[in-house]
């Protein structure tokens, strides 16, 4: 069983290919990255305008890189959000144009649900119960999984259940928006990344709100302020800050939080393991943090190679795959949702 | 030949299918915009409308704008994945040409023109030639005064027509032109750009691209992308 499956939410123009739910066959990924970079943030009809004069080309090669062709595909998924508007109606739109021409089956992919899915394609089947971690450039949530399958007749819907969320920013988006103030190139988590590795983490205590809180939910738009202010304080004072410091300092109370509230949830509701999802989920620090914390703890850990991590096709081609056998079909009416959640 | 047309760059999207002897199947959306939800079931809609598979159409023609850059998107992804996928050979025509062609037989100067939204015009000038029509003046995006006075400039008798003229009235009333309101349509498309079939005069799928006339909005979509679960727009 082949799926292709096209991604072109964001600011990725990606097709993947997978076979039989668990094998990757072809992942090709077009960025915009440099397109978007003199903005310092994603421009959405920058955006759309790309992801048309990209797609063709990267299907192709995506056929060229699986040796297959369309019609040997038993499906076609695509990813409908959540998203950019404009973006998404270019990859659904083409989508039903492939369907249309061979007569296949179209299917709609929740591009956070895929995020997660994606883990299939390493580690083989998930296993519930788990608690899973999507922290992106727009989104930064704690879910559940906890029935193994893939949801039989009503399809995969609602198998995840949110346990918590960021009440403002999303943790990519704070990771842009810092790296932007201070200067770093787009998008931001790479290069805060990168550099905090020079930084001490210890080095400036930013504000970790609602840590203590009960519950699972988050706030980061404090910690955002709170280093602008860091910033701004020093400059008014005439001191050269240390950059390095500042971005070690920053990512680490964005790690705490995520280590905290997730480790929270898996021990209370009982979760076996841990899945980190979305982009970033690519970041040294909180991939090294986790490791270290659900050993600790005795929780199983799932984290997708880097590539996986971020936007790319071959999650959707999972995630559409899981959908195809669990008989979850879209029409060819299929609409795009900007703000589609992850879990009902 | 069976040429499948695409036209989405207005407020009214349409789809058509046509043979040799004319037009087998359309279907047309009104002012809704649902482009995104109506070419894909339109397009199967027309096909089985005229009994036939994927399989048996053999060339795909779609407007490429300029208009509304959404509705274009939608357009032209679907002509170009379908006919990437089949291995079609591709067509794209402005919606400008096909709407100045709906009046070819007009002795009288023609200004084509389709709403270009924030107060502005997209429009080009026309003169009928045997067998069609064609292009006077370059693509042009502007407000109604400036179609106005290029109009007023020409010194000649015109007929305006196209989409978001109610934009115009004034200007052009006070100028003394007449309008004429349309839309350009897939059956006139397809019709236009099947003599570009015969002779093979085509282009490949990946080759088409809207008619933008305007640069890209340059404004980051934090709140576009700030959403439910984290991203509230700062
Ligand atoms: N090494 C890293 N450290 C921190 N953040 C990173 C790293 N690599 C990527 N990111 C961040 O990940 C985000 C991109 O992730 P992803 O591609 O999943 O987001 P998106 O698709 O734009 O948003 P969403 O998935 O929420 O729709 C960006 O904000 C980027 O800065
Ligand atoms: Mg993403």
């Amino acid at each position: 069983m082949l799926v292709l499956g096209i991604e072109t939410s964001c600011d990725e123009t990606a097709v993947g290919i997978v076979e039989d739910r668990f094998t990757l066959r072809a992942n090709v990924i077009a960025s915009q990255v440099e397109l978007h970079a003199p903005y310092g943030g994603v421009v959405p009809e920058v955006a759309a305008r790309a992801h048309l004069e990209a797609l063709l080309p990267t299907i192709d090669h995506a056929l060229v890189e699986a040796g297959c062709g369309l019609s040997d595909m038993d499906a076609i998924a695509v990813t409908s959000g959540p998203g950019l508007i404009g973006a998404l109606l270019v990859g659904v739109s083409a989508a039903k144009g492939l369907a249309l021409a061979h007569d296949k089956p179209l299917i709609g992919v929740n591009h956070l649900r895929a995020h997660v899915e994606v883990a299939q394609l390493e580690f083989g089947e998930l296993q519930p119960p788990l608690a899973a971690l999507v922290v992106s450039g727009g989104h930064t949530s704690i879910v559940a999984l906890e029935k193994v399958g893939s949801g039989g007749e009503s399809g995969d819907d609602g198998r995840f259940r949110q346990l918590g969320a960021t009440i403002d920013d999303a943790a990519g988006e704070a990771f842009d928006k810092i790296a932007r103030f201070i200067g770093l190139g787009y998008p931001g988590g790479p290069e805060i990344d990168r550099l905090a590795r020079q930084g001490d983490p210890k080095a400036i205590d930013f504000p970790r709100a609602m840590l203590h809180e009960p519950g699972y939910d988050m706030s980061l738009s404090g910690l955002k302020t709170a280093v602008i202010r860091y910033l701004r304080r020093l400059e008014a004072a005439g001191t050269e800050p240390d950059l390095a410091d500042v971005a070690a300092s920053f990512q680490e109370a964005i790690v705490d939080v995520q280590v905290v509230k997730t480790l929270r949830a898996a021990r209370d509701e009982g979760l076996e393991r841990v899945v980190l999802a979305g982009g970033v989920a690519a970041n040294t620090r909180l991939r090294a943090r986790f490791a270290e914390a659900c050993e600790r703890e005795g929780l199983g850990l799932v984290v997708p190679s880097i590539p996986l991590c971020t936007d790319n096709g071959a999650m959707v081609a999972a995630s559409g795959a899981n959908l195809l056998a669990a008989g979850t079909l879209a029409d060819l009416e299929l609409g795009v949702d900007p703000n589609l959640p992850l879990a009902g | 030949m069976l040429i499948l047309g695409i036209e989405t760059s207005t407020g009214q999207s349409s789809v058509a299918l046509v043979g040799t002897d004319g037009v087998v199947a359309s279907a047309s959306l009104g002012v809704a915009r649902r482009h995104g939800e109506f070419v894909a079931p339109a397009v199967q809609f027309c096909l089985r409308q005229a009994g036939v598979g994927a399989d048996r159409v053999t060339g795909v023609t779609v407007g490429l704008g300029p208009g509304l850059y959404t509705g274009l998107r939608v357009g032209i992804a679907t002509a170009q994945a379908f006919a990437a996928a089949r291995d079609l050979p591709v067509v794209g025509m402005s919606g400008l040409d096909v709407l100045a062609f709906q009046v070819r037989h007009v002795r009288r100067l023609i200004a084509a023109v389709i709403d270009a939204r924030r107060g502005e015009l997209f429009w080009a000038l026309y003169r009928a030639v045997p067998g069609g029509v064609q292009r006077q003046t370059d693509l042009r995006v502007g407000t109604a005064e400036q179609l106005a006075a290029e109009l007023e400039a020409t010194g000649e008798e015109c007929l305006v027509i196209g989409d978001g003229l109610s934009r115009a009235t004034h200007e052009l009333d006070r100028v003394g032109i007449e309008t004429f309101a349309a839309v350009p349509d897939a059956a006139h498309l397809a019709e236009l750009a099947r003599p570009r079939f015969e002779r093979e005069e085509t282009q490949r799928p990946a080759d088409l691209l809207p008619i933008y006339l305007r640069h890209a909005d340059a404004k980051i979509g934090w709140e576009a992308r700030g959403r439910m679960q984290g991203g509230a727009a700062t």
